[in-house]
């Protein structure tokens, strides 16, 4: 099958000369059709650039990224706009990412007006502008309806303020819905959201994906949401701007071989006292994560990992290698010894 | 990394018995707003005890830091607290915090209770280096030999493994997020406060971070016996630092027990909600499952129960009738008509769902 989703080599410099920071280097990823990709790691690994990048909010400096095994740097004006409408994202923040002069009633049939527009042409007049406003109102309740805002009538008049932050976060779904994606950028998708709440939202995308096939990339910084979202799916763990590990998620969770990987596995909180207490934490050789700017040469984890293997880890960049329990590994000393957090 | 500071000047409180340093009886919070009253805090009597350290852990708008900040009467000029009293007790005196004049109060804050603020960043001065932040906090209170204050700040950032060097001539945005949190948990020991007031502490930090300032808050507790409350909707800032849990919800404590009762036997319908609601890391997949509905208006709060419109327990009785906080256990309260039922369905579907490796295709809620 072919990759929806295909980044090969993609780099991303932002600024110049001695200013200049790798914000993500030299990635590589296939998400098939249907997948749910997670994309983690911590504040400045790069994972939110990725995911610009993926819905072409940002261009790649370097590399490339295919959408459909096309690349979308050299897509013909039509098959551009048709992988910008397949290709949505649900930013992290509800409070920012709504328009606060609109009703979600408007928030939701405009781009449904626009979209129709194109879908039909100038030709597609026939039923009126009436006609179409009519329709874009039928298909704004479907969409609230999906995402669970209901009774739809309670919602279509609110703006932005009236509504709660998980409410507001499903009006962005449904706003994304509207152009009917096939692809899902969830950047910290609910991660603004209290606790009691997340879960229904997060179960409210999962069944997007069984009956519209969509496919997802979940950026998180939240271990346990991966896990809990992307189970039957795939864990990307990114640290300053490469790949360190990557493989299904069950395997990742359970028996992970990137020291970096089993840092953050170790060091999660966890809502269990028992298990709190039972969790090994790595110690780490410094706890402050290096400048974007001032990278360490080689494996860029080294100057912390406790693993350290001078004249090895330090010289060259460790490539992602395969493992034989599913995903790679780009740590050459550690990628054999199976996991002891648990 | 691990090199330990001697914190010998910490003065522990010795358990004298029965006396908790903080009490609060029937705290009320209102804020006047144009709309109306806003109940933010709904008669909280809690006892922190001499070394302990409680976690309040609820929702937003449950009314923790609302809480947090009366006791060190911080609040805005539009809350009100009344009724209720607030008794602060050390070497067997005793003070109303809530009728403190202005100097005393002053003296009260810091010394003997300092608060640890969420945003790290905005609690400091920006324009201030932060040796000079420290030096103006211990003018403030009296404390006024330099030398003194500054190895007894250097000793606090050694304690919370920083290079005193690095950041006792620093300004606040020169620190990273977790270095912040660190010099401000420093500050706050300045003064070797007997109660510290942690407000959402690991919040917007990153994992790494995260377990730093954990680790660094047990050695707190478990070393130097401080006596801590900590606000967080995070529930596993109370699994891994709580002795005891206090779940508020719309501005009241409606479950209170020991850590391990609150995870593991909860009998308030909305704390188990809420450890059904938060996946662990490690382990297999467990299922989830949210609270239906929303936070309610505390402005026109429902009758009864204020959970009722939430809760998967309720009958009728719980819309009419408000319950309160009765013994359910050693040690162990919670204010709920339906305690039984929730033990019943612990027991009869666990705590947290069926445990597989399928997913089940459960509807959204």
């Amino acid at each position: 099958m072919t990759p929806i989703l295909e980044l090969r080599n993609v780099t991303k410099y932002f600024g110049s000369g001695r200013e200049r920071v790798t914000a993500v280097d030299s990635i590589s990823l296939d998400i098939e059709p249907g997948e749910i990709v997670c994309l983690v790691g911590e504040s400045g690994c790069g994972k939110s650039t990725t995911g610009r990048m993926v819905v072409g909010l940002l261009p790649p400096s370097e590399g490339q990224i295919l959408y459909q095994g096309q690349d979308i740097a050299s897509m013909e004006r039509a098959d551009y706009q048709q992988y910008r409408r397949a290709v949505q994202i649900i930013h992290q923040d509800p409070y920012a990412s709504l328009n606060p002069t609109q009703t979600v009633r408007q928030m939701i049939t405009t781009p449904l007006l626009r979209h129709q527009t194109q879908a039909t042409g100038q030709n597609g007049a026939g039923s009126g502008r009436r006609g179409r406003r009519r329709d874009a109102g039928r298909r704004a309740a479907e969409l609230l309806e999906i995402v669970d805002l209901t009774p739809v009538s309670d919602f279509l008049d609110k703006y932005p303020h009236q509504l709660s932050g998980g409410q507001r976060q499903r009006v962005s779904v449904a706003r994304a819905l509207t152009v009917e994606p096939k692809f899902i950028v969830a950047d910290e998708a609910v991660s603004m959201v209290d606790v009691s709440i997340r879960v229904s939202l997060l179960n409210m995308l999962y069944r997007l994906k069984d009956e519209f096939d969509v496919t997802f990339l979940f950026i998180t910084h939240d271990l346990a949401l991966a896990k809990y979202f992307a189970w039957e799916g795939r864990i990307t763990v990114m640290y300053l701007g490469r790949i360190v590990e990557e493989g299904p998620t069950p395997r990742l969770i359970t028996d992970s071989r990137h020291p970096y990987t089993q840092a953050l596995l170790g060091a999660v909180p966890e809502a269990d006292p028992e298990l709190a207490k039972k969790k090994v934490h790595i110690e780490l050789r410094s706890a402050e994560i290096p400048s974007l700017l001032n990278l360490p040469a080689g494996c860029t984890f080294h100057p912390r990992c406790p693993y350290f293997v001078p004249g090895e880890c330090d010289l060259g960049v460790p490539g992602l290698e395969r493992i034989p329990d599913g995903g790679s590994v780009a740590c050459p000393v550690r990628m054999e010894e199976p996991s002891q957090i648990v | 990394m691990s090199q330990t500071t001697d914190l010998s000047w910490h003065q522990e409180i010795e358990e004298n018995g029965s006396q908790p340093p903080l009490s609060l009886q029937n705290v009320h919070v209102s804020y006047r707003t144009r709309k109306g009253s806003v109940q933010a805090v709904r008669g909280v009597s809690l006892d922190l005890q001499a070394g302990e350290s409680l976690a309040l852990i609820g929702e937003s708008g449950s009314g923790k830091t609302t809480l947090g900040l009366g006791i060190v009467r911080l609040l805005v000029e539009t809350a009100e607290v009344s009724p209720g009293r607030i008794i602060y007790r050390r070497d067997g005196r005793e003070l109303d915090v809530l009728s403190l004049a202005e100097g005393p109060l002053r003296e009260f804050r810091w010394r003997d209770c300092a608060m640890v603020f969420q945003s790290a960043l905005n609690a400091f001065n920006p324009v201030l280096k932060v040796w000079d932040q420290v030096w103006d906090t211990a003018k403030a209170h009296r404390w006024n030999n330099r030398e003194e204050v500054r190895e007894r700040f250097l000793d606090l950032l050694r304690f919370v493994q920083l290079d005193p060097d690095r950041v006792i001539n620093a300004y606040a945005h020169e620190l990273s997020g977790g270095m912040r949190q660190r010099t401000l948990l420093a500050i706050s020991l300045l003064l070797d406060p007997q109660i510290l007031i942690l407000d959402e502490p690991t919040t917007a930090l990153d994992i790494l971070t995260q377990r730093t300032i954990i680790d660094l808050l047990r050695r707190l507790k478990e070393d130097l016996h401080f006596t801590m409350l900590f606000i967080s909707h995070d529930l596993a800032i109370a699994a891994e630092l709580a002795d005891r849990v206090a779940t508020m919800y719309a501005g009241q404590v409606v479950e209170l027990g020991p850590v391990e009762d609150i995870f593991y036997r909860p009998r308030h319908p909305y704390s188990l909600g809420l450890i059904r609601a938060v996946p662990t890391v490690t382990g297999g997949f467990e299922e989830l499952s949210s609270i239906p509905g929303s936070p309610p208006d505390l402005i026109n709060l429902p009758t009864g129960c204020k959970f009722h419109p939430r809760c998967p327990f309720a009958s009728e009785r719980c819309s009419s009738e408000e319950p309160e906080l009765e013994r359910v256990g050693d040690n162990h309260y919670a204010a709920c008509w339906h305690t039984d039922a929730v033990q019943e369905d612990i027991e009869r579907s666990g705590l947290r769902g069926m445990r597989s490796t399928q997913r089940e295709r459960a509807p959204g809620q």
